[in-house]
């Protein structure tokens, strides 16, 4: 597999210092999903690991079927990691405004409280 | 005909493989076109691809219940006729087969069932049960592509297993209308590959192997053969044994074995005899060098005794020095990680993909012996002075005949594989070949050689293409086992006759350069035909004789069964049809 303009594509943009460390979790898997995702994309469909990165809507890089893949990747990696299923195409994921695809950021938030309450208000590790 | 780099693919199907284009184009290797036909449209995909000019390879990856429809009633309960299902893959046989004609290989994916279809569960392997129904369905379509030597089933299910339980993604499905998860399709990328390198004749034909801790547990120097942990009660000793059993099926399929290994020699080899449990013994090994001096060495003074390139060859050694020296000193042998757990040794082995082969012959049957009939010839010749007088001493017969159906396998493997002594490193299907054969002015000869030591097999193709006077030598292609042995002078006089009788003018020879066949160049700069270096054209004015070597017999077969000779519009109206004749030169 290629790994042209792969590693470019690593953490650009300075992330805030205080992230909680259960948010910083959820990041690294989405994170991890960015990479597996990136393996099987055309270079110029490939995104970058950063919280402001669009996953979806004006600007973003992924057509449907690349956000499609990014969404199974990371549902499998989150269980995985978390050890139950979370939909991520519950909530009116692809809403311009409230969206949780409108950028990692946006997901990883989304994902963290999710599964916070899904574990009964306890925090992800 | 197409060369190996920048092949083309065009991918097939009625769902999305947007993502199998994708892992197929951004995978290291030989660098890959890919296009892919509109979703839905198998038949008129494979019937009149738009891209069919120019495209080499088709992969047609379909789901049962839209190419077999009734399949689609027995998924949902309903009684059918299985002649039916039967009748339906037929036709779906009768349509790939039509599309050879568009292509040089298709690669078909055998049909699958998503794991959640459990069907009647206790029922499912029993009358029309789901997976009853669809191990036929699979069966009767190899059945059908048996005999079709440019199509190939790649095995689907293969890929599912190894994705694990999510292979099927009712999710991707409904969002992107892809049914599986991107690992069956970085999977089936894989496979597509290797099958392209293995109908580009790419194979590797040689693995050389390490012996202390690789093919045996234990350093032999120190331990002595009696101890070294092979088989036995030892779950090791089974490991290594189950490793060497996996070489050995290798070279049941015609690749070669070699040792290179750091050790005094007379205890190595000691051990290979004595051990009771040792599987490869001494006669499996095509060639070895076992000594102290740099791995890297020996390997390349190894892959040059058996006339290979260096492209053919894969390194397999515990030790991750030696590895690491051997890809810095020789980039082009594939030398494998490997893993530190013994017990993985032989399933890491079987799982590579680089010995795959479009084809088996007799010859990659018994390329052992083979080669174990040349190590004796290379032995004989220490103890004879001049080459000329070795090369006399073997009793060299080489056989011609016009391209007979039983040889056409061999001689599509032969042209698909040999890269050294290849003239133009033309690569073709036996569509492909049988096309170009068609025009009357077209000739294409295939040779074998014996001797005293033995039977080397079909090693050697000429083919001529006849125009105005002069006729153009398209493919001449020997196998590196018989190079040196003054095949290709014979190759050239046959050549030469055979144009002069006709009344030519001139025999010409484009070389066409690729990085692994410069020892043609070689020949024929040797050869005393005349060089145009602009032209890379060799050319020969066929008033002249050409000698044949002294000391080789030629023996010219009629094809069997081909009585008649062909009628050539003119120019090969006087074709030899000459039966059985024997020259000695």
């Amino acid at each position: 597999m290629t790994m042209d303009g792969i590693k470019s594509l690593e953490p650009s943009i300075k992330e805030p210092a205080q992230r909680s460390a259960h948010l910083d979790g959820v990041l690294g898997v989405i994170y991890e999903s960015v990479s597996d995702l990136n393996m099987q994309l055309p270079p110029e469909q490939r995104i970058e690991k950063s919280l402001a990165t669009i996953l979806f809507g004006g600007g973003g890089k992924l057509d449907s079927l690349g956000l499609a893949n990014f969404i199974v990747i990371t549902e499998q990696k989150l269980e995985e990691r978390y050890g139950f299923r979370i939909d991520l195409t519950e909530d009116d994921p692809f809403s311009p405004t409230s969206g949780h695809f409108r950028t990692i950021d946006a997901l990883a938030t989304y994902v963290s409280e999710l599964a916070a309450r899904r574990q009964g208000g306890g925090t992800l590790s | 005909m197409a060369h190996t780099s920048n092949l083309k693919v065009h991918l097939i199907s009625d769902f999305n493989l947007e993502t199998l284009a994708h892992y197929l184009a951004n995978e290291d290797g030989t660098r890959l076109s890919v296009s892919v036909a509109p979703f839905g449209q198998v038949v008129p995909a494979l019937l009149q691809p738009t891209h069919a000019e120019s495209t080499d390879f088709a992969v047609a990856w379909v789901s049962p219940e839209k190419i077999v429809p009734t399949f689609a009633d027995a998924l949902n309960s309903l009684p059918v006729r299985e002649e039916a299902i039967l009748a339906e893959i037929h036709q779906f046989a009768d349509c790939l087969r039509e599309s050879q004609k568009h292509f040089r290989a298709v690669f078909v994916v055998s049909w699958t069932l998503p794991l959640h279809r459990r069907g009647n569960g206790i029922l499912t392997l029993k009358g029309q049960g789901l997976r009853k129904l669809l191990l036929q369905m699979n069966l009767k379509l190899a059945e059908e592509l048996e005999n079709c030597s440019g199509i190939y089933l790649l095995d689907g299910q293969r890929w599912m297993e190894m994705a694990g339980k999510n292979a099927y993604s009712p999710k991707l499905w409904y969002l992107a209308k892809a049914p599986f998860h991107a690992e069956v399709f970085r999977r089936a990328a894989s496979d597509v590959r290797a099958a392209i390198s293995a109908v580009s004749g790419a194979a590797k034909k040689l693995v050389i192997v390490d012996l202390d801790n690789t093919l045996w547990g234990g350093v032999v120097g120190d331990l002595g053969w009696q101890n070294l942990r092979l088989g036995g009660h030892d779950y090791l000793g089974e490991a290594y044994l189950d490793f060497q059993r996996a070489l050995k099926m290798l070279s049941n399929r015609g690749i070669l074995l070699a040792i290179a290994s750091k050790n005094e020699e007379s205890v190595a080899l000691e051990a290979l005899e004595k051990h009771p449990e040792m599987v490869l013994r001494l006669k499996d090994f095509a060639g070895y060098r076992i000594n102290w001096n740099d791995k890297a060495a020996n390997i390349a003074e190894l892959v040059a005794e058996l006339n290979l390139g260096l492209q053919s060859a894969v390194f397999i050694d515990d030790n991750p020095v030696e590895r690491a020296r051997v890809r810095e000193a020789l980039p082009e042998v594939y030398v494998p990680e490997w893993p530190n757990d013994k017990t993985l040794y032989a399933s890491q082995i079987l799982e590579m993909d680089c010995f795959d082969s479009a084809y088996t012959t007799a010859e990659d049957l018994s390329r052992q012996e083979l080669y174990a009939a040349d190590k004796s010839r290379r032995t004989a010749a220490k103890g004879i002075g001049s080459t000329e007088e070795w090369l006399r001493s073997l009793n060299t017969e080489v056989a011609i005949e016009e391209l007979s159906d039983g040889d056409r396998v061999r001689v599509v493997q032969l042209l698909n594989k040999t890269n050294q002594m290849n003239l133009s490193t033309r690569r073709a299907s036996e569509q492909e070949l049988q096309a170009w054969l068609r025009q009357n002015n077209r000739r294409l000869w295939s040779f074998r050689v014996k001797d005293n030591f033995g039977d080397s097999g079909l090693i050697g193709i000429l083919s001529l293409d006849i125009e105005s006077g002069v006729a153009h030598i398209t493919d001449f292609v020997l196998s590196c086992r018989v190079m040196g042995r003054h095949v290709e002078q014979a190759m050239v006089a046959f050549a030469v006759r055979y144009c002069a009788r006709l009344g030519l003018e001139e025999l010409h020879a484009k070389y066409l350069p690729t990085p692994k066949n410069k020892p043609c160049l070689n020949f024929w700069m040797s050869s005393g035909f005349l060089f145009d270096e602009t032209e890379n054209r060799f050319s020969w004015r066929l008033s002249q004789p050409y000698s044949f070597p002294e000391g080789i017999k030629i023996r010219e077969v009629s094809p069997q069964g081909d009585a008649a000779p062909r009628s050539q519009a003119g120019v090969l109206c006087d074709a030899e049809n000459e039966s059985l004749s024997l020259h000695t030169d």
